[in-house]
Order: C-alpha cells, then sequence, then structure tokens
C-alpha cells in the first residue's frame, strides 16, 4: 500500500475514535439540554422525543427556564457563586504564582520537602477533612463569637486552601520552563529578584496563570460537597442550589436541567474565550514540568 | 572601560572543580578571547565576572573595585547571550531600554541613546518588531545593541556566534571587531570555536579542565603552543602527533620515529639537550606538510622529505586534506589541489622543519 494511501486511511481511522470520544463527551451535555426543554411529566414517564401539545404537535418547553428563576432564589446562587468562585480564584493565584516561582528559582533549606509535601497533601481525599473543618466552624463560633459557617468567607477560605496547592504544583513547571538566562539578562540589565518576577517571570507565565485561574474557577464553580455543608440559604452556590429542585415531595428534574444549563453557560464562555491559553497552558506544562 | 583582573580564582560545584586557581589581567579597553573545549571552565569563568556565579575562592576585580559581592545589576558590566535571551514579550525598542529604564535615566535620553545603538546596528527599522519576528542575525544584533545602549565598562559574550549560520558568522566577526574599535570598551568573549578565538582576540585564553594553560597574542599561540593541549586545540585539521626519541649524533640533535628520522635544524634544537635518548611527542601542523611542488621555495636545510602511503583525502576546495601513514603513524597534511592523491598509493611529502613542535610525553609541556 502506498505511504500516502496508508496515512490517509489512519487519519480517518483516528478521526473516527476523536468523533466518538467527542460523542462520549458532549452526550450528557446534550442529555442535559434537551432535558430542559421537556416538562416534567414527560421526563418522568422516559418518552423519548420532545414533550407534545394536546393535539399532538412537538412542544418546547422554553417555560423551564423562566419557572426556574421563581422555584428557587437562583439569580441569587448565581450571584454568591461568582462572588465565592472568583474570590478563591484571585487569592489563591496571588498565593500560588509567588510561591510556586520562588520554589522554581530558589534553593532554601527545606525547599524540596515544602514542595513534596504540597504533593502530598493531595492524596488526601477531600471528604476527610469535611467533619474536622464543620466541627473547627462551629467550635471557633463558639469560642470567638465570629460567625463562619454559612459566610462567603469561610467557604473562600476552604477553597483557598485547597485550590492553592495544586496550583503551585502546576504553576511551578511554567516558571520552570521559562529560560534561566531571560532571568539572568534581566538582573545583569538592572534588575533585582522582585523586579527580575515582575518585570521578566510574570509576564512570561501569563498563559500559565491564566489556565490555572480558569482551572481553579471551574472546579470551585462545581464543587457541592463542602458548599452543602459550610453555607446557608443566603451564601448558597449554585450546585447546592439545583440540589433544591429535587425535593421530599416532587423532583423537578426539568427546572433542574434548566438550572444546570444556566450554570454550565458562563464556563462555557469562559473557555471559548481563553481556549488558546487553557491548551498552551496545559501543555507547556506538561512538556517542561 | 576599565581592566578586569582575576586572582587566584577557584569554582566548586559541590566536588566539582570547575575553575582552578585562574590568574588573568585583562587590560583595559582589550579584546580578550576565552577558549577551550565544552565544559572546560570558560563560561563558568565569565559567569563568575557577571556575577552570576559565586566566587568560591580568589578575587575578581573591575576597575580597582572588588566585585566578588557586588550584585550582578551594579557590577556596570553587560552581556551577550548564545540564546540571546531576548525578552519575547517586550519589543526590540523596549528590550534595548530596558536596562536604561531600570535605571531611572530620563525618558529622552533612553529614547536617543536606543536610537542611536539602532541606527548603527541598522535595527531602526526593527524597533517595533518582537524578537519572535526576527531572524537569528537579527536577534543577535538586538542584543549586541541592548548591551551597547548600557554603555558598559565591560562587555562579557557567552558564544554570541554560535547559533548563527557560517556566513552570518564571518559577517558578525568582522561586526565584532569593527564594535570593538568604535566602542573602546574591555570585551572579555567566550568561544568553543577556534576561528573565532584567532580572529577576534587580541589576546587569547585557552582554558582546559577549569585551568589556564596559556594567554598570549593568537599568532604567538599558535606558533608557539605551551603544551600538546593548546598545540592540538587550535588548527584544523589538528596537529599531526608521533612519537619518538631524540638522539645527538655528532654534534647533531635527529628525531627517530618508527618510519623515518630527520635532523632537527641547529637554530631550533636549543632546548633539546636534556631530551637526548628521552621519548618525545613530535607536533607538526597538516599546513607545514608539503606537497613537493608547492615546497620549492622553502631552503634546503629545512626540507625533509618523507615517503608516505596515503590513506584518503578531503577536498576542501581550495586545498586538499590528506590523510597519509607513515609505518603506523598517521599524519594529516594539507597539499594543492593539482596534486592527485590516489586512496593506496604512495606520496611524497615535504616537512618544513622551521615549524617543529616537541613535547614532553609526561607533561605534556613543550620543549621546543
Amino acid at each position: 500500500m502506498p505511504y500516502y494511501l496508508k496515512k490517509r486511511i489512519t487519519d480517518i481511522i483516528i478521526n473516527i475514535v476523536m468523533l466518538m470520544f467527542l460523542g462520549l463527551t458532549l452526550l450528557p451535555i446534550g442529555w442535559m439540554v434537551f432535558s430542559s426543554l421537556k416538562s416534567s411529566t414527560d421526563i418522568a414517564i422516559g418518552r423519548v422525543g420532545l414533550s407534545q401539545t394536546l393535539d399532538g404537535r412537538p412542544k418546547i418547553q422554553w417555560e423551564n427556564y423562566v419557572d426556574m428563576w421563581k422555584n428557587v432564589n437562583f439569580g441569587l446562587y448565581l450571584k454568591n457563586s461568582l462572588i465565592i468562585c472568583g474570590a478563591t480564584m484571585v487569592i489563591a493565584m496571588l498565593l500560588s504564582t509567588l510561591a510556586s516561582y520562588s520554589l522554581s528559582r530558589f534553593k532554601f533549606p527545606g525547599s524540596d520537602l515544602f514542595s513534596n509535601t504540597i504533593l502530598a497533601t493531595q492524596m488526601i481525599p477531600a471528604i476527610m477533612y469535611l467533619i474536622p473543618l464543620y466541627i473547627m466552624f462551629v467550635k471557633f463560633t463558639v469560642m470567638t463569637g465570629i460567625q463562619v459557617k454559612g459566610t462567603y468567607w469561610g467557604l473562600i477560605l476552604i477553597y483557598s486552601a485547597f485550590f492553592t496547592p495544586f496550583s503551585i504544583w502546576i504553576l511551578r513547571g511554567f516558571f520552570a520552563s521559562i529560560p534561566k538566562e531571560l532571568e539572568e539578562s534581566a538582573r545583569i540589565d538592572g534588575c533585582s529578584a522582585l523586579q527580575v518576577f515582575w518585570h521578566i517571570a510574570l509576564p512570561l507565565a501569563i498563559p500559565g496563570i491564566i489556565a490555572t485561574g480558569i482551572f481553579i474557577f471551574l472546579t470551585a464553580w462545581d464543587e457541592l460537597m463542602f458548599a452543602w455543608v459550610l453555607t446557608n440559604g443566603d451564601t448558597m452556590t449554585i450546585p447546592v442550589g439545583i440540589r433544591l429542585f429535587v425535593g421530599n415531595y416532587q423532583n423537578r428534574f426539568d427546572l433542574m436541567m434548566a438550572a444546570a444549563t444556566v450554570a454550565t453557560l458562563p464556563l462555557v464562555v469562559l473557555f471559548f474565550f481563553l481556549q488558546k491559553y487553557i491548551v498552551a497552558g496545559l501543555t507547556a506544562g506538561a512538556v517542561k514540568g | 572601560m576599565a581592566k578586569v583582573v582575576l586572582e587566584n580564582v577557584f569554582k566548586y560545584f559541590d566536588d566539582v572543580v570547575a575553575v582552578k586557581s585562574v590568574n588573568l589581567e585583562i587590560k583595559d579597553k582589550e579584546f580578550v578571547v576565552l577558549v577551550g573545549p565544552s565544559g572546560c571552565g570558560k563560561t563558568t569563568t565569565l559567569r563568575m565576572i557577571a556575577g552570576l556565579e559565586e566566587v568560591s575562592e580568589g578575587k575578581i576585580y573591575i576597575g580597582d573595585r572588588l566585585i566578588n559581592d557586588v550584585p550582578p545589576k551594579d557590577r556596570n558590566i553587560a552581556m551577550v547571550f548564545q540564546s540571546y535571551a531576548l525578552y519575547p514579550h517586550m519589543k526590540v525598542y523596549d528590550n534595548m531600554a530596558f536596562g536604561l529604564k531600570l535605571r531611572g535615566l530620563p525618558k529622552k535620553e533612553v529614547d536617543e541613546r536606543v536610537k542611536e545603538a539602532a541606527e548603527s546596528l541598522e535595527l531602526t527599522k526593527l524597533l517595533d518588531r518582537l524578537p519572535k519576528q526576527l531572524s537569528g542575525g537579527q536577534r543577535q544584533r538586538v542584543a549586541l545593541g541592548r548591551a551597547i545602549v548600557r554603555n558598559p565598562q565591560v562587555f562579557l559574550m557567552d558564544e554570541p556566534l554560535s547559533n548563527l549560520d557560517a556566513k552570518l558568522r564571518v559577517q558578525m566577526r568582522a561586526e565584532l571587531q569593527r564594535l570593538h574599535k568604535r566602542l573602546e570598551t574591555t570585551i572579555i568573549y567566550v568561544t568553543h570555536d577556534q576561528v573565532e578565538a584567532m580572529t577576534l582576540g587580541q589576546r587569547v585564553a585557552v582554558i582546559l579542565n577549569g585551568e589556564l594553560q596559556q594567554v598570549d597574542n593568537p599568532v604567538s599561540i599558535y606558533e608557539k603552543p605551551a603544551n600538546r593541549f593548546v598545540a592540538g586545540f587550535l588548527g584544523s585539521p589538528q596537529m599531526n602527533f608521533i612519537k619518538g626519541v631524540i638522539r645527538k649524533k655528532a654534534g647533531k640533535y635527529s628525531f627517530e620515529a618508527e618510519a623515518f628520522t630527520f635532523v632537527v635544524p641547529p637554530e631550533v634544537d636549543g632546548l633539546l639537550a636534556a631530551n637526548v635518548d628521552k621519548e618525545v611527542i613530535f607536533g607538526m601542523r597538516p599546513e607545514d606538510l608539503w606537497d613537493v611542488p608547492s615546497s620549492t621555495w622553502l631552503e634546503e636545510q629545512h626540507r625533509f622529505n618523507i615517503k608516505v602511503k596515503v590513506d584518503f583525502r578531503e577536498m576542501m576546495g581550495s586545498d586538499i586534506n590528506v590523510y597519509v601513514k607513515a609505518g603506523k603513524d598517521q599524519m594529516i597534511g594539507r597539499i594543492g589541489t593539482f596534486a592527485d592523491p590516489k586512496p593506496g598509493a604512495e606520496l611524497d611529502l615535504v616537512m618544513d622543519l622551521r615549524k617543529i613542535h616537541f613535547f614532553d610525553p609526561e607533561t605534556q609541556k613543550a620543549i621546543i
């Protein structure tokens, strides 16, 4: 078989496999969007197609998107999620950028131990922290009178603590991939260590920082377990809010799907505009990390 | 515009001694080339002068100032890196202006200096480009420009030409020499390329295994290498080395190799007295091994005819490098293109006996 034909066939096979993966990935999202446009009864009886009007014409249940805002306080949850995830992202990025730069560039007593410890913390399942944290939050309030559970900053604190080590680990690779000569050249040009970071390392690590930041935002956005336990009615985030559609007496899967679709939108938009950084960032970190 | 003095400088990396007891005085406005094979410590030496590596032992002065503990930014030096190290996120203009801005120069002066340097390096049209939009040669010029605008006391260059293609390299060599003349600044230049060392340096410092082997002007280093390493390192193809013994007969010294013996001309034999009947290494550069027709100008007492067998040859265009065997000893000669040495054939060659070298096989030091 000629070479070009062989290559063409391999290309086709690879494309088919990729398309299958793409289909598998998109299936739940498609299912979610599709279900959000059906009536609650049709979801309950498991109808495959769209809902129908009484005279048998297909009907798209746009009302779900209106009802969902009335049924639960979805606007509040959206606001809460934006505040909590945004603040988490900013705090975690501030801390991890500085920490990962120092770890990648400077040798100091305990620097190796420190970075290995960071990695080791990632081996402990998050759920193990849940009960101790809950007790800590409650006891802290009992002892000091300062409310932690149910506040924005309580959850922001927990999220930042969770995501900072992970971001340090990813960002370290980005900083390590910046050629040392650039920084040496800057030092000779007249930079102090901090100026080297500010003028050279930071601008060059921007793709990585953006990618990591988005990753943190997405993970925080989806987080349910801690948000459920540590927030209250006023500070509830979207994943917790969406759960309210499943109640003791009725399950409004239609509204739940509509809410989930709305909750996914900001992420899709974010990803759409910044995918260049995410892809470039993740591969750069992977190769040189 | 300052001299640079290295006093007994050592550099250790854990257990490895990278630089061993280097003593070197580089005069004001001098162009000195540090040359040696990869890993010999030349770049480490340069980085210690730059302040990018700590000095383990010894002292380094720029001008009269001891700079061991002075951070790089306060040494008033500029460095050109092999990879150019242009800041990828800054335009050419900002790359060049960066050092001046950091030093808080007024905007107008920064602008003047950058434009002037850009003018002299023909970069004016490229000032708005990013480094990735430049060719290798242009990047190289920007790196030079960035160093020039700073108007430093000392220029440090770490193999600045090795990423360029051969033709550009030749151009840039000439450019660098012009630059040195114009700027009248001390330049310390590191390279592993002996051609760069020979052509650029007012003085050349040859380094091996972290030790300074010889410091002298290029001609002296080429013609009077201090030891076998320096002799072999400079020159391409490298010097032929053949083992043999020095004999003394009837007041005349001769060298006996396995396949040939020649009488050493009296004007160069002065230092052989101590080596009579001792083993030595004879050295001869390929260009001093002539074909017969090209060597007719050579006086009789300096000629030594030798019959060799051709192994193979390399056509260089301007001449032929011919690999030959005299007995078991391999030699390389450089002969005219009119000769047509066939592999396996016999060939008559002529040695220029004024250009012979002898080395002590134990210390490797030059005897003649």
